[in-house]
């Protein structure tokens, strides 16, 4: 009796191996469902993009091909200058309020205090609304006269300052709402990484008499770094593509102190119909794009190493 | 209080950081909090430099005045977008996750690393040749057109792919043995157990479409195509029609009207918008 059940259960190992070795076609058309619209709308765009490019187009004539005329123009235009300058400033005050706000948080949150679930659900709840409720609330709030944040900045003694109405100031507001919009991305992903370093490793350095900064110094920071390499790089990539708070917050004003790429991409494109000329400007986003994450990668693995 | 603390195993230190990290977080969502209020208050009392945290006079005139535009033609129309954008971007997803997972396929994981890869490409940088081709088939303003370019998200291809790589495959090799086709297989047997990537993935993919901003704007021409946070971002004092007197009050009952969807989206499936991210660590 057991030998009979033995060689059944041998002979159904023997099938599944035979079923697993088998090559399975049909898996293609699987991958095809999706890889079709893929290849669509994810690949085929950026191959016509190059095309684009090199012409002159707009939506009514037909497309001339001018060789590398974009390119050179916008090397001596001064608004594609200034939004593409504009966007390092936006990374240089972005990336790192980010990245130091949501470890902050995040390790908050990990100490597991009483309600820190409703701390960990009020970090996040900015993430998951849309740029146009963003832009519009930071409108409000950073309003010169009326609005919440001068009115307490007021009590310390600091002038009312024109948020979004200033050449000087409008990339911080922006900037402002965009921390607020971004942070929770960065939060949960540090905060998974923080509950994933084994606890005995932390109890073991607190047995050694390791205190708490140096136990965040010398055990955690070391932990997370693939993780905040992660989250510098991400938030790097969206902060380069900013755009749709921009768009709501200050049309790119004033005297275009708040336009970034993709916006003077926008208006390339929409107000003033030169297609060519705006897929030139995005191919030489999308360079610096890949450009600064390799160089990113590259000097985190050296830090690491 | 002291007593209960001391339970707890805290210190005073502890208490002090305790409260410290809870006022930061309800300082963190205040602006939330600010916008419905500001949303119920008549004007007179929004144009004023006395903060009112809870209306004294309470109006639903706002209200009144956002719904004089086609917010509810708006509403629908990101309604079809997202759903149906995502229901196709979910199942698709699976399939191809399945089949990378689970079928032997040979180039599998290279056509697995082709898919990550094109993650380095922003959708933004393939907008515009994609404007310009939607406008020479004339599908500018057309549902095909909010809907198409946005089923291929990789994040549900990933996700499926994880969630099959780790789970037992037992289950639906019986299944293959009783004769079942690889499709019939996937759809009655496999499908139904990927419960949890499968709302992970909805709901993430869900909130990118609700919240989807610069292709609705590019590709829609005629205002009753237009999405909601599309319509809605035309309500910002820069641009929209209100005096100075009311923009506020409108605009902040219009987003009220935006982000409550996605906000209780959140709440109610906070688990799985948090084990989705952080498993993926994609967001497009």
């Amino acid at each position: 009796m057991t030998t009979s059940t033995g060689t059944i259960a041998g002979a159904t190992a023997g099938l599944a191996e035979a079923e697993r070795e088998r090559i399975h076609w049909v898996g293609y058309l699987f991958i095809a469902a999706f890889g079709i619209p893929f290849l669509i709308f994810n690949v085929l765009p950026v191959i016509f993009g190059f095309y684009v490019a090199f012409t002159e187009w707009s939506i009514f004539g037909a497309p001339e091909y001018v060789g590398s005329r974009n390119f050179e123009e916008i090397w001596s235009d001064p608004w594609a200058w200034q939004a593409f300058t504009n966007v390092l400033w936006y990374a240089l005050c972005i990336v790192p309020s980010v990245t130091v706000l949501a470890t902050l948080f995040a390790l908050y949150v990990n100490r597991g205090y009483p309600a820190s679930g409703l701390a960990r659900t009020l970090f996040f709840s900015p993430n998951v609304v849309s740029a146009t409720v963003i832009g519009l609330v930071w409108v409000w709030m950073l309003d010169t006269q009326f609005g919440l944040i001068n009115h307490y900045l007021g009590f310390v003694g600091i002038g009312p300052i024109p948020w979004l109405t200033s050449i000087d100031w409008s990339l911080f507001g922006v900037a402002i709402a965009s921390v607020w919009w971004d942070l929770g991305l960065a939060f949960v992903l540090i905060l998974a990484a923080l509950q994933d370093i084994p606890k005995d490793l932390i109890e073991a350095a607190r047995v050694d008499g390791a205190g708490p900064f140096s136990r965040l110094r010398f055990i955690i920071l070391p932990q997370l770094r693939p993780v905040l390499s992660m989250v510098v790089t991400l938030q790097l990539i969206a902060t380069l593509r900013i755009f749709s708070q921009i768009f709501v917050m200050t049309g790119g004003g004033p005297a275009g102190s708040s336009a970034s790429p993709i916006y003077y991409i926008y208006t390339t494109a929409i107000t003033r119909n030169l297609y060519g000329y705006a897929s030139a400007l995005a191919i030489i986003l999308f360079v610096l794009i890949l450009l600064i994450t390799v160089v990113q990668r590259v000097i985190f693995r050296e830090v690491t190493h | 209080m002291k007593g209960r603390m001391r339970e707890l195993g805290m210190t005073r230190g502890d208490v002090i950081v305790w409260i410290g990290g809870l006022l930061v977080a309800l300082a963190w969502a205040a602006p939330f909090v600010w916008m419905v209020s500001t949303s119920f208050k008549f004007p007179a009392d929004v144009m004023t430099q006395d903060i009112e945290w809870f209306p004294r006079r309470w109006t639903l005139d706002n209200y009144r005045k956002v719904f004089e535009y086609p917010v509810i033609r708006w509403g629908f129309n990101s309604l079809v977008q997202a759903t149906v954008s995502t229901g196709l971007c979910v199942f698709f997803g699976a399939m191809a996750g399945y089949a990378l997972a689970r079928l032997r396929v040979p180039g599998g994981r290279i056509i697995f690393l082709v898919f990550l890869a094109s993650l380095m490409i922003p959708s933004e940088v393939t907008v515009v040749p994609m404007l310009l081709a939607f406008i020479k088939i004339g599908w500018a303003s057309t549902y095909q057109a909010l809907i198409l370019p946005t089923i291929a998200n990789v994040f549900s291809v990933y996700i499926f792919r994880q969630f099959f790589l780790s789970f037992p495959r037992e289950i639906e090799e019986a299944a293959r043995l009783d004769g079942a086709s690889a499709f019939k297989t996937f759809l009655l047997v496999a499908l139904p157990l990927a419960r949890a990537p499968m709302i992970a993935a909805s709901v993430i993919i869900f909130t990118l479409n609700w919240n989807n901003f610069l292709w609705p704007l590019l590709v829609v021409f005629d205002d009753e195509m237009k999405t909601l946070p599309v319509g809605i971002a035309a309500f910002a004092p820069i641009t929209g029609s209100h005096t100075q007197l009311e923009a506020f009050s409108v605009s902040m009952a219009a987003v009220t009207v935006l982000s409550v969807p996605s906000l209780l989206l959140f709440f109610f499936l906070q688990k799985y918008f948090i084990q989705g991210i952080s498993q993926g660590g994609v967001k497009q």
